[in-house]
């Protein structure tokens, strides 16, 4: 179950969270397979370890946490280690 | 806009159509998609699909870079530029859809080794290479002309061929990918008709246009065969035995 999901109200469809997941070979943001082509966060997602797209994304309230619906863009003060923000593949 | 300027742009994106539905009745991918609904298409099968489909998109980039550097402020109204900007962004994500698949079945585990990988190497001397210089020389043409050759061309045929893999795959997901494909490729093919209708006001244009349009539709041809070839695990076209028949003049 991920941690994360895409609000597609806010979001602009940027597609920085795209790119900063497949940097770090997470995998987990995808285009959907839909006629929208939205983007989504599948199960690949490790958040809470890591919170690489949130600090990328641009548009407000357009990332949040799956279980709270609690808004994560901008990222809150916890999510800033250092760890988190860039995690290195093993 | 009189009526035989706009009869001009008119009958020649209705002749440009319907030589490229002709060609597209029948395409080599057709071979492609008899052998996956026959129950012999193998994953390494379907990697090597994607992978070369993603070759293609990916190098994509390359001409529109050209391209977009030979479109000149107040040339043509800005509905001209956003649906160039749109086709862009529409290639873009089919092509991360094409990686999204690959790295989703696990043929690869990151996008860093699937660049690295032998099946998306892109070669100069290869069907793939001759068509993507082929569109990438179109950056010498206004854009009129070049849209006529590329949406009213390759385009038309790979709207046909999609089409008919999106209905046919057994695959549920190669299935889905394909579906959600038509929306942007048949907006493409529409992008087309309207600029040439629109823009095409010159009978030298209008040669022109038909001249390049048989010369992408015969090298898209040759990409899919040689697609197809490398999926089904066909030996590779020897030299001199492709001529080419198409009469260009």
């Amino acid at each position: 179950m991920p941690g994360l999901r895409i609000d597609h109200d806010k979001c602009t469809e940027c597609r920085m969270c795209y790119v900063a997941c497949r940097e770090i070979e997470i995998n987990a943001v995808v285009v959907s397979p839909t006629a929208q082509h939205l983007l989504e966060i599948d199960e690949r997602c490790t958040y809470p370890k890591c919170t690489v797209c949130l600090m990328y994304c641009p548009a407000e309230g357009s990332i949040v946490e799956t279980g709270t619906g609690r808004s994560l863009v901008p990222p809150p003060a916890e999510v800033w280690t250092e760890n988190r923000r860039w995690p290195r593949p093993a | 806009m009189n009526d035989s300027l706009e009869n001009l742009g008119k009958s020649l994106a209705g002749e440009l159509l319907k030589q490229s539905e002709q060609d597209a009745s029948v395409t080599p991918m057709d071979a492609v998609l008899d052998a996956a609904r026959a129950g012999k298409f193998t994953a390494d099968q379907c990697f090597r699909l994607l992978a070369c489909l993603w070759t293609l998109k990916r190098i994509m980039y390359y001409v529109y870079g050209g391209w977009a550097q030979g479109i000149n402020l107040n040339e043509y109204p800005p509905a001209v530029a956003y649906l160039f900007g749109k086709q862009i962004y529409d290639e873009s994500t089919q092509e991360m859809q094409f990686c999204d698949e690959i790295l989703r079945q696990r043929w690869v585990r990151t996008q860093k080794q699937l660049f690295a990988h032998s099946y998306v190497k892109f070669g100069t001397a290869t069907r793939t290479g001759a068509y993507i210089f082929c569109l990438r020389a179109l950056a010498n043409y206004p854009q009129n002309i070049r849209i006529a050759a590329l949406n009213l061309g390759p385009k038309v045929i790979e709207l046909a061929w999609t089409e008919r893999f999106a209905n046919a795959l057994p695959d549920e997901s190669l299935h889905a990918l394909f579906q959600s494909q038509l929306a942007e490729t048949r907006s493409h093919v529409l992008m087309g008709r309207f600029q040439v209708e629109r823009f095409i006001q010159k009978v030298v244009d209008a040669q022109l246009a038909k001249r390049l349009c048989v010369e992408t539709r015969r090298d898209y041809l040759f990409f899919l065969e040689e697609t197809a070839r490398f999926v089904l695990g066909m030996e590779a076209e020897k030299a001199g035995e492709v001529t080419v028949t198409a009469d260009i003049d």
